[in-house]
């Protein structure tokens, strides 16, 4: 999911940079970070920790947590948007996974869309089937936006010559299979929490 | 960050050259972004997206190894260099946090 250097042309990398930074601002002065801070910063060191947890998988791929949509279900997808920023910032500065040209763009994916996503499909399913199912599917669902996402953005940049219409399904698909492990993974976390710590589910 | 919470993580840490290291190599792993890339690279016969992190590269961490040591060994360090930055960083917090209070 961590899309490296050299893939975004300089205007796309400007222009989500830009995305990032807006909405960064948008989401500091909406969110009450000031009272999560401390749950945002224990939040970031686990989904680093889970993120380097990844599970080869056959074929030549593999996946790995991604933890947006659980974010977003614990903290509200404003401060969500913090914990994956600061996953983001040491992922890229300190060891070079992900672009520093394509850190706008990665944040927008994993740190914006996907607990948008998450947070969303978790609200309107919650009453319906229940916990574990609806964080199932915000999991799945987190991750397949955020692959499609960067499916666009690789798409949208000019240094890709085939387009969006061949970028977006690729990863669009490739992630509605991964997405189940995310969704699986978040399930259980919401579940459990829910049942043993429930003042740290605030949806 | 309770002291279970804490453990747990650098347990995990521990263990998790098992999954990013050892069954990395054993089946031959890459991101599933970089499998995108080679395939299109491949079906356009040149190189179209073109991975520069190397070329470009500031950390002497890339990639979550540590020079001079195995990889195995250097991604359990490289786990523990990112726990210590925001350990680092809830520490200075809840201090900051303390001095404002009494202050």
């Amino acid at each position: 999911m961590h899309i490296p250097d050299g893939y975004l042309d300089p205007i796309s990398a400007g222009v989500t940079w830009a995305v990032m930074l807006a909405f960064g601002y948008y989401a500091y002065r909406r969110s009450v970070l000031q009272k999560y801070m401390e749950l945002v910063i224990s939040l970031a060191a686990a989904i680093f920790v889970a993120q380097m947890l990844n599970w080869p998988i056959p074929g030549g791929t593999s996946l790995h947590f991604v933890g947006g949509a659980l974010a977003a279900i614990l903290l509200g997808p404003l401060a969500a948007f913090f914990v994956l920023l600061l996953v983001l910032l040491v992922q890229t500065l300190v060891f070079h996974d992900g672009g520093i040209t394509a850190l706008g763009a990665n944040v927008i994916n994993m740190g914006v869309v996907a607990p948008l996503v998450g947070y969303a499909v978790y609200k309107v399913l919650r009453p319906r089937v229940g916990v574990f199912w609806s964080a199932f599917a915000a999991g799945w669902a987190s991750i397949t936006a955020a692959g499609t996402a960067a499916g666009l953005e690789i798409g949208l940049s000019p240094w890709f010559p085939y387009g969006w219409t061949i970028s977006v399904p690729v990863m669009a698909c490739w992630h509605a299979l991964l997405g189940l492990v995310e969704g699986a993974i978040t399930g259980f976390v919401v579940l459990y929490l829910s049942k043993r710590a429930p003042e740290y589910v605030r949806l | 960050m309770t002291r279970s919470f804490l453990i747990l993580l650098i347990a995990l840490a521990l263990i998790s050259p098992v999954f990013g290291v050892w069954l990395a190599t054993l089946i031959n792993y890459s991101e599933p972004l970089d499998v995108a890339a080679d395939l299109i690279n491949q079906a356009a016969n040149r190189t179209v997206l073109n991975d520069t992190g190397y070329l470009m590269n500031w950390t002497p961490f890339i990639n979550y190894t540590v020079p001079g040591l195995p990889d195995w060994a250097g991604y359990i360090i490289s786990a523990y260099i990112g726990l210590a930055i925001y350990l680092l960083l809830y520490t200075a917090l809840v201090r900051w946090r303390r001095v404002k209070r009494t202050g």
